[in-house]
């Protein structure tokens, strides 16, 4: 069973996400800030991350790319309120992005684009 | 392919671990400027490591030679090779450099267009430094205006990234890094041809980096490439054939990898943090010039077009030539569709290769034009989501591709 790692540092939407990607089958692991989050996803080794953009204290935009250099292909995919971060050329590292619903339609049809793309080894 | 070639060397270099290399013909006039920028970006940055800045020439007869020896670079060691008198290509000039560069046992190789008037040192860094860090191949992401570079937007991105999975926005941007190691694979490939040996070399070179599994990041320059841009709508010379062409034939070399390839991934980004993006220059369209190439090759071809495409195509290319000019719309994934039976066709020969690229330029010239049209109002960075958008449609047209090519 896949592993995620939902980082995001709202108590309900993590609390979201994980009820609803489990329900999909998927093995979920949270997070709650960009804290630490490089030796979270060296010891979960989850399959992908589903990051947040804009946390109180961290970027996801800088994270991406710190986790860009550390794991190369590591499926992330942003997750937002606001699409004006497109307009950040570091967005492009990332696998998809989502704007933030309580639909989960699209974040679960990219989770599972992402864990689909297959690349001959 | 040439094994001989001309050589000065004149402090006698016989080994460096960094190699910063400018490709040209004819540039006399404007080698100078990177040349000098190459230079300072080597001191500043590679300053702890052996270095040299090479010129390889196509025997240019208007003093590039002189112009690349005359230019401002300090202290730095120049080498200029060029190939036979008469024997052209970019392609050529990078045969020369893949055998340089292995001969001086360099580890990271730069290379910038020779006619590059936004290059800074900084593109020497972030170019080389990815080299010294696991990274096998360095592309380069710099902001270029929505109709600069329609080949890459419309055929080289979404083709590469749809075939081999890896998303490399500019992957015949001219200027790149490679390791050493990847130079000795260049020197060994088998898929040399006489479209790479000119300007199939860019394209070339991205795909064996990506069916090779070298690890590939892009840098981002901060500056906007600015160089000698074109219109759209202008003569395509032959470096559209030589570019698709080399597309084409790597498909046939590569099938095994990338059948078996699906979706596509992003890759490692490096330098940013350069502050202000600054704007490329607007590039000129001629819409006129770019319907009329449309309508007009479509007639000259029309005896190609039903070897080439299946007939529910061949209907629909029918469908769009008689729309009238206001509404004129090249859907994307028509356009897809286009493309990957051009590509099976190409493998078959059904028409002979040369006939067969010519007569894509119209349909291109017409995609192109719905391009125009469709991203006029949009900011380049919509145009960006524009062109992501029509790579996914590629994406998903591949099963088609799939069935096509083993039919």
């Amino acid at each position: 069973m896949p592993k995620l790692l939902i980082v995001d540092d709202e108590e309900h939407i993590r609390f979201l996400y994980a009820e609803e990607l489990a329900d999909e089958g998927y093995e979920v692991v949270t997070h709650d800030s960009g804290d630490q989050l490089l030796e979270m996803i060296e010891a979960e080794k989850p399959d992908l991350v589903v990051l947040d953009i804009k946390m109180v204290d961290y970027n996801g935009l800088d994270l991406l790319q710190d986790i860009r250099n550390k794991h190369y292909d590591l499926p992330v995919i942003l997750c937002t309120a606001y699409d004006t971060f497109k307009e950040d050329m570091k967005s492009i590292a990332a696998d998809f992005y989502v704007i933030k619903s309580f639909d989960l339609t699209e974040l679960k049809n990219k989770i599972k684009m992402a864990l689909e793309t297959a690349m001959p080894q | 392919m040439p094994d001989d070639h001309y050589e000065e060397n004149p402090l006698n270099i016989s080994e460096a671990e960094m190699v910063v290399a400018i490709p040209s013909y004819r540039e006399a006039e404007l080698i100078g400027y990177p040349a000098s920028q190459a230079a300072l970006g080597l001191k500043q940055y590679f300053g702890d490591k052996k270095y040299v800045l090479i010129n390889c020439d196509n025997d240019s007869d208007d003093g590039t030679k002189e112009a690349f020896f005359a230019a401002d670079t300090g202290d730095v060691p120049q080498i200029y090779i060029s190939t036979p008198p008469g024997v052209r290509g970019k392609g050529n000039n990078f045969r020369n450099l893949f055998r340089k560069v292995v001969e001086l046992g360099a580890r990271a190789v730069v290379v910038v267009d020779a006619d590059l008037k936004s290059i800074t040192p900084r593109w020497i860094k972030h170019l080389g430094e990815p080299l010294f860090n696991d990274f096998g191949y360095v592309a380069p992401l710099y902001v270029r205006h929505k109709y600069d570079g329609t080949i890459t937007n419309s055929i080289a991105y979404p083709l590469t990234r749809a075939l081999y999975g890896r998303r490399v926005r500019q992957p015949i941007g001219g200027d790149f890094g490679f390791s050493g190691e990847l130079a000795r694979i260049y020197l060994a490939a088998t898929s040399w041809t006489e479209a790479v040996s000119q300007f199939g070399i860019d394209i070339w070179m991205t795909t064996l980096a990506m069916n090779n599994n070298i690890p590939i990041c892009q840098a981002y320059m901060g500056r906007p490439k600015i160089h000698k841009p074109k219109d759209p709508g202008s003569d395509l010379g032959p470096m559209f054939s030589q570019v698709v062409g080399t597309i084409f034939d790597l498909m046939v070399h590569s099938t095994g990898y990338w059948m078996r390839v699906k979706w596509s991934k992003p890759t490692a980004i490096y330098g940013f943090g350069l502050g202000e993006v600054e704007m490329p220059p607007p590039v000129k369209v001629t819409e006129d010039a770019l319907v009329a190439k449309f309508h007009d090759g479509l007639k000259q071809y029309q005896e190609v077009y039903p070897l080439a495409v299946s007939e529910p195509l061949l209907i629909k290319l029918r469908e769009i030539s008689e729309m009238p000019m206001e509404h004129f719309d090249f859907p994307t994934q028509l356009w897809a569709k286009v493309l990957y039976d051009y590509a099976c066709a190409y493998k078959t020969q059904v028409v002979e290769a040369d006939e067969l690229l010519a007569s894509l330029i119209p349909l291109y010239f017409g995609k192109t034009l719905s391009y125009v049209r469709k991203t006029a109002s949009m900011s380049v960075q919509q145009a960006e989501e524009f062109i992501d958008n029509e790579c996914v449609v590629f994406e998903e047209t591949k099963p088609y591709l799939l069935e096509r090519w083993s039919a």
